[in-house]
């Protein structure tokens, strides 16, 4: 499986990155919502196109609500699934990234198997991935 | 929103164990397992270095995460889980420590009333605080070097004034 993760923080991706890729994930990185559309753009020319996509909310340049709308809008990325995963945890902040067409929604702090859960219950945990 | 409620200083919005409870939940997710924030305080350092997320709302101010430059670069190397020989450079510094920032100023967005906006994460001098009861601060340390977290009002913060409650 594929994910591409999206935050602004360096930290935070390699930490994201790492556990997925614990996982058996194969994973691209972008600092924001700008640069992830470029990484979609230029990854469906090569057939890389990500399963999942985990979004921070507050980047430069493009935030992740944004990225959210702009990848519904598009029809080619209709089957990838996207989770926030983000310090927003309002509830209004989170009926407003799922009315966008975010699918999940993950706070941080979060821990590995919070995020396995999550992952479990979009279908996107892969086979063989470690307890 | 009433005008009292939105103008109320943080002391009446959050209290310290609040924020350790935040700050408990962020050590060992995010610095690493077993990592703890305790809150003792610790003799402050000659220098300091400061990392930052403004809250803007009802209530407008800063979450400061403050500690001696190398305690920084610790724990910078804790969050992106380096091993020795540890090599961090300042743009590492500013990312996790920036991050640090981040997920606690976010967490306490989170029990602020009413609906604010959180910033992005700047690094350097801490900013100027406002008045003296628009302050809460944890002071402990992270592997016995010194370390707080302060939530405090910005500067120019309006306050209403302790006669002004409303009937």
């Amino acid at each position: 499986m594929r994910a591409l993760v999206i935050d602004d923080s360096r930290a935070m991706r390699r930490i994201v990155g790492t556990i997925l890729t614990d996982f058996g994930y194969e994973v691209r990185q972008a600092g924001h919502g700008r640069e992830a559309l470029d990484v979609l753009e230029s990854g469906s020319a090569e057939g890389w196109v990500p399963d999942l996509c985990c979004i921070d909310w507050n980047m430069p340049v493009m935030d992740g609500l944004q990225f959210v709308f702009a990848v519904r809008a598009n029809p080619a990325y209709r089957q990838v699934t996207l989770m926030m995963v983000t310090t927003e945890s309002e509830t209004g902040q989170i009926v407003k990234a799922l009315a966008a067409g975010a699918h999940e929604y993950l706070i941080k702090p979060f821990t590995p198997d919070a995020l396995r859960d999550k992952l479990a219950l979009l279908g996107l945990l892969p086979e063989g991935a470690p307890a | 929103m009433t005008t009292a409620e939105s103008t109320q200083p943080i002391t009446a919005l959050l209290d310290a164990e609040t924020v350790l409870g935040i700050a408990d939940q962020v050590w060992p997710s995010l610095v690493g397992d077993g990592e703890v924030f305790v809150p003792v305080p610790a003799p402050p350092p000659a220098e300091t270095v400061s990392a930052w997320v403004d809250i803007t709302g009802p209530w407008t101010g800063s979450v400061v995460l403050t500690c001696a430059p190398a305690t920084a670069e610790a724990l910078t190397a804790s969050v992106l889980m380096t091993r020795p020989p540890v090599v961090v450079d300042d743009e590492d510094v500013e990312d996790a420590l920036g991050e640090l920032a981040n997920v606690l100023g976010g967490n306490i967005k989170s029990v602020l009333p009413g609906e604010s906006r959180l910033g992005l994460p700047k690094i350097g001098s801490a900013p100027s605080q406002g008045r003296l009861d628009d302050v809460c601060r944890v002071a402990g340390q992270w592997r016995g070097q010194f370390l707080t977290i302060t939530v405090q009002g910005a500067a120019d913060a309006p306050h209403a004034e302790r006669n002004e409650v409303p009937l």
